[in-house]
């Protein structure tokens, strides 16, 4: 319990990192901008505290806000995604899981990958949408939600393979 | 009662979300650029700190480039300087010793300082960026400020820490400035559409405006900026809301990508011309 709680103190830290020094400065051909701090979620525990997931999102997204700039643009977004984390596990998990069930591509790839496209899809549909409130241009809008979703998908899908196939390599 | 009860204390974490949300929201739409608070931006103490970190590292793969801008822009000047003291010369004849007397210190005719600063934090990837800059109040900076690069118009100073300052960029939608052509005197005012941070565009020009690919585009009457700024040159014809004017799309000269070293100009007569202006707006 103390070292999963550690390791979800530091997957925060280096998540808001990440996303503020490096992505947040990447616009691929003036679009597609990574949003990665999502995974946050994704990797917390099924049943985990709902207080918990809820205002560490909002805390995440407020973090972000204060170094992007964007007030309250990320926190708005990231807490309904929190909203709407248990019902969207109902979706893709099943029932009987266990309660301190990490998802991930290690323990039940096919699920993750479809919770992880419909999570980020959700975050980034709502992050644009409230930011595109002070300049209205839906098939900018539009593009940008689809590329930055692709984009971030991919990193997603991509580092949480990399990470828990060496994390399962050595534990065999 | 019992199970409204059971029924609130089940749900209450819909209740927490909820009021974080309309917080959240709060923040959003109560946002004035020029208002807020300096503890959520970040212009605070430890994002700026991290930034200038950060900054440090991504200006030295940066340096070279850098240098040879500077060695360009001295050559310029030296240029410029070597004209200008030629100038002097031809002028100084026998006559002139007699009007000398009444010359007064040509160092107060000085309306316009600059202040070197270094950007620690530049956002370009949404539609309203914004920049952090190293120097704040301490350094005599303000709200309102403009801010130049080597090159060009980089944006006007928001909102200022002890040691750091936001600046809100050309693109930044909100961002407007009126600018003209060189060849002409007809000004329009340039604004952002949120497109491509590459390019700006100046709008309500007269219809009967005409360009060449290329021409200059300056800063014409501004409070915030000296007359005749290098903002960028018109690159293609814009879409136009009105059948009356034209809007022209504007290569901007600052190049947002690799923006490193600005100026913050300090316009002396600044307080003068606004408290002047103000006297008759009433």
């Amino acid at each position: 319990m103390k070292v999963s709680s550690l390791y979800e103190v530091l997957l925060f830290v280096l998540l808001i990192l990440l996303q503020v020094l490096l992505l947040s400065r990447i616009s691929l051909f003036g679009l597609a901008t990574p949003v990665l701090y999502g995974y946050f979620l994704l990797k917390l525990p099924v049943g985990r505290n709902p207080f918990f997931v809820i205002i560490s999102a909002f805390l995440m997204g407020l973090i972000i806000d204060i170094f992007l700039n964007t007030p309250g643009m990320n926190a708005a977004a990231i807490t309904l995604v929190a909203m709407f984390r248990k019902p969207l596990m109902g979706l893709f998990f099943e029932k009987e899981e266990y309660e301190d069930f990490v998802p991930g591509m290690n323990t039940a790839a096919a699920p993750f990958v479809r919770f992880t496209l419909f999570t980020v899809f959700l975050h980034l549909t709502l992050l644009y949408f409230i930011e595109s409130f002070t300049l209205f241009n839906l098939v900018n809008t539009l593009l940008r939600i689809i590329t930055s979703a692709v984009s971030s998908i991919l990193l997603i899908i991509a580092i949480d393979s990399l990470i828990y196939r060496r994390k399962s390599g050595e534990q065999s | 009662m019992r199970n409204l009860f059971n029924f609130i204390i089940r749900n209450s974490h819909w209740l927490v979300a909820i009021l974080l949300v309309a917080f959240s929201f709060y923040l959003v739409f109560a946002q004035n650029a020029y208002q807020r608070s300096v503890y959520l931006t970040s212009a605070n103490h430890v994002t700026g700190w991290l930034y200038t970190v950060s900054g440090n590292v991504s200006s030295f793969f940066l340096l070279k480039k850098n240098n040879q801008e500077l060695m360009a822009r001295n050559a310029q000047l030296e240029k410029e300087l070597h004209a200008g003291i030629a100038q002097i010369d031809s002028l100084h004849t026998d006559e002139m010793i007699g009007i000398n007397a009444f010359m007064p210190d040509s160092a107060n005719h000085v309306q316009f300082g600059f202040i070197p600063a270094e950007v620690v934090n530049l956002s370009f990837s949404g539609v309203n960026n914004f920049i952090t800059i190293n120097k704040g109040r301490n350094q005599g900076i303000k709200p309102d400020m403009g801010v130049i690069s080597q090159r060009g118009v980089v944006g006007v100073v928001a909102n200022v820490s002890a040691n750091f300052a936001v600046v809100i960029p050309v693109i930044h939608s909100k961002f407007r400035l009126s600018a003209r052509l060189k060849h002409s005197e007809n000004y329009g005012s340039l604004s952002w559409d949120g497109r491509n941070i590459r390019e700006a565009q100046i709008q309500e020009l007269p219809r009967h405006e005409m360009f060449r690919k290329g021409d200059t585009v300056l800063t014409s009457f501004s409070r915030i900026f000296p007359r005749n700024l290098i903002i960028g040159c018109v690159s293609s014809i814009g879409r136009s809301k009105d059948d009356n004017f034209n809007t022209f799309n504007v290569e901007l000269a600052t190049d947002f990508y690799t923006l490193q070293d600005v100026l913050v100009i300090d316009d002396r007569f600044y307080e003068e011309q606004k408290a002047l202006e103000e006297m008759f707006q009433q």
